[in-house]
Formats: C-alpha cells, sequence, structure tokens
C-alpha cells in the first residue's frame, strides 16, 4: 500500500516547525475545533517564518492562505480519521509554508483515494471545480462537497501530494499523508 | 457528525451560531453574512434553505459578505450551488457586496460568475 501521489514533501527542522497530535478515540475532536488548530499555526508562523510578514496585506493573505487550507486539510482527517491519531506537521523553508497532516483510513479505502487524487493532479482544477460544483447542484443528498482540493489547487495554487504507509498497530488500516506547500508571498 | 456546539439557533431568517451571523435584512432585500462560517456540510442546510426562500420571493437580491472573515469549502458549495439556482431561475439581479482585505473573498467570489454570468460582485 505504499507510494506517492503528487508533488510530496514533509517539512524539516531547516526552519520553524510545529508539531500537534490529536488523540480523537475517547474524545473527539469537535469541528470547530478544527478551525482553532488551523488558525493557531496562520498566526504562528505569520511571525515566525523567515522574519516574519510585515506588510499588512502580505500578513492577511498569509493568514487567509494558511487558515483556509489547513483547516479544510484538519477537517478531512478529523472527519475521515479511522482511528488512531491526526497529526498536523508544519514548517515555512525556502519560501513555502509546508504542512502534512496524518491520519489513518480504512485500508479498502486506498485504492479508490489513490485514483480520486490521482485525477485531482491531471486535470485542470478550475474546471474540475466547475463540474464537480454542477454534480454538487444537481445531487442536493451529497454530503460532502468534494470541494476541499480542487479550491486548494484553483483558488490558492497550493502544491499537493498524498503518501500512503502501513498504519501503526492496525493491519486493517493504512496512514495516509496528506501534504501540501503555498507560496509565503503569494504575488 | 453531531455538534451540539455549533448548532444555529433563531428564527428561519435570523440564523446565528458560535462566531456567525446570517440574516435578511428584508426591507433592502438584502442577506448578512457576518463572522467565520466553517460549518460541516449538512449544517449549512438553515442557510441554503433560506437563500432558497427568499431568491423565490424576487429576483433582486443582495448578499453582503463584507463582515465574513472565514468561508470553508462546504460554504462556498453552498454559494456556487445558489448562483446555479439563480441562473436555472433566470432574470435574476443578485449582487454581492465583498472586501479585497478578506483573502477568500478576492480568490473564491469571483467563480461565482461561472456559474451565474449576470451576477455582480463588488469588492470594496
Amino acid at each position: 500500500m505504499d507510494g506517492i501521489i503528487g508533488e510530496y514533501k514533509e517539512p524539516t527542522d531547516a526552519g520553524p516547525r510545529v508539531m500537534l497530535t490529536f488523540y480523537p478515540g475517547a474524545f473527539p475532536v469537535k469541528w470547530n475545533q478544527c478551525s482553532v488548530a488551523a488558525d493557531f499555526f496562520a498566526e504562528y508562523f505569520v511571525d515566525v517564518g523567515e522574519g516574519g510578514l510585515t506588510e499588512e496585506a502580505e500578513r492577511r493573505d498569509f493568514v487567509g492562505s494558511v487558515g483556509y487550507v489547513l483547516n479544510e486539510l484538519i477537517e478531512n482527517a478529523v472527519k475521515f480519521c479511522a482511528g488512531g491519531t491526526v497529526v498536523i506537521d508544519a514548517g515555512v523553508e525556502a519560501g513555502e509554508f509546508v504542512v502534512v497532516v496524518s491520519n489513518q483510513v480504512c485500508g479498502d479505502a486506498v485504492d479508490g483515494l489513490r485514483v480520486k487524487f490521482a485525477e485531482l493532479l491531471d486535470g485542470d482544477p478550475a474546471e474540475l471545480l466547475m463540474q464537480r460544483v454542477e454534480e454538487n447542484a444537481a445531487n442536493p443528498e451529497l454530503t460532502t462537497s468534494g470541494l476541499g482540493f480542487l479550491t486548494m489547487l484553483s483558488d490558492y495554487k497550493a502544491r499537493l501530494g498524498w503518501r500512503f504507509d502501513p498504519a501503526p498497530g492496525n493491519p486493517d488500516n493504512a496512514l495516509l499523508k496528506t501534504a501540501a506547500r503555498l507560496q509565503v508571498k503569494s504575488s | 457528525m453531531t455538534d451540539t456546539t455549533t448548532r444555529p439557533s433563531g428564527s428561519d431568517t435570523d440564523i446565528k451560531g458560535p462566531g456567525y451571523r446570517v440574516w435578511f435584512d428584508a426591507p433592502a432585500r438584502t442577506v448578512h453574512f457576518e463572522g467565520v462560517l466553517r460549518l460541516s456540510t449538512s449544517e449549512y442546510k438553515p442557510i441554503e434553505d433560506l437563500l432558497d426562500r427568499v431568491l423565490l420571493e424576487s429576483p433582486a437580491l443582495g448578499l453582503r459578505m463584507t463582515e465574513l472573515q472565514f468561508l470553508n469549502s462546504s460554504g462556498i458549495n453552498m454559494l456556487y450551488k445558489f448562483a446555479i439556482a439563480a441562473r436555472k431561475k433566470g432574470e435574476t439581479e443578485i449582487k454581492v457586496h465583498g472586501s479585497s482585505n478578506i483573502p477568500w473573498q478576492g480568490k473564491s467570489l469571483p467563480n461565482l460568475k461561472k456559474f451565474l454570468p449576470t451576477i455582480v460582485i463588488a469588492l470594496d
């Protein structure tokens, strides 16, 4: 079940780095806590990454972009977590914000996810986003919008990658690591 | 996921939850979005219903986003679906007021035109 899809990159200790681990087993992560965690990383790195950003417009854009992308990644990890921990590992280096969010998924879901991720990276994200919204409008019973990764690619120019590994201690699960990178200064 | 902390309160034209409010100003025919909206897809239903209802009443409608700091992808899905519903209804006059100081609005609001070419988007 190993393998990498897209541009998978993990943060290193070359720059500032923070890891946060949720243990949702007995105390599930509440939905609004995804937002709190995302905003913490955005507010933290706006001031420490490579001396911090000083221009007000740049700071707003960084906090907005990192907050959006990270909130989507954490919401996904919490929603689809099939046991184990949810880990957020983020850093800033070489002008990029780099984050990997990890969660366990059912081993049976891996093949379907691989296909889905590959399709996301194969097409034009703006076109795929249009198609997906039209499908969502035609199928109001859908409970997921499927727009998270598409908006990250299309509107935030995020570079995404995924990696599957064996899940520690659970042979029925796989460990899914989702990587996203954003330019610290988007323009 | 059932999470009582994000359950909305208020009336069906004034929806309030932790950190957000969505309300309809009937005389001004404007729906105001305020705060941080990062709900799950199913939790947007009361807001979707409000938008559907006011669109049925009249083709002219304003959406004021200048106080909406964050919107997640499920909320963006709701907005885009509303634009499609308006396109299917036809002959609508919908204007969105946003702020160029709120990053998600500059990045994601322009897409509304792809779903509803007649929509007017004004970013302060």
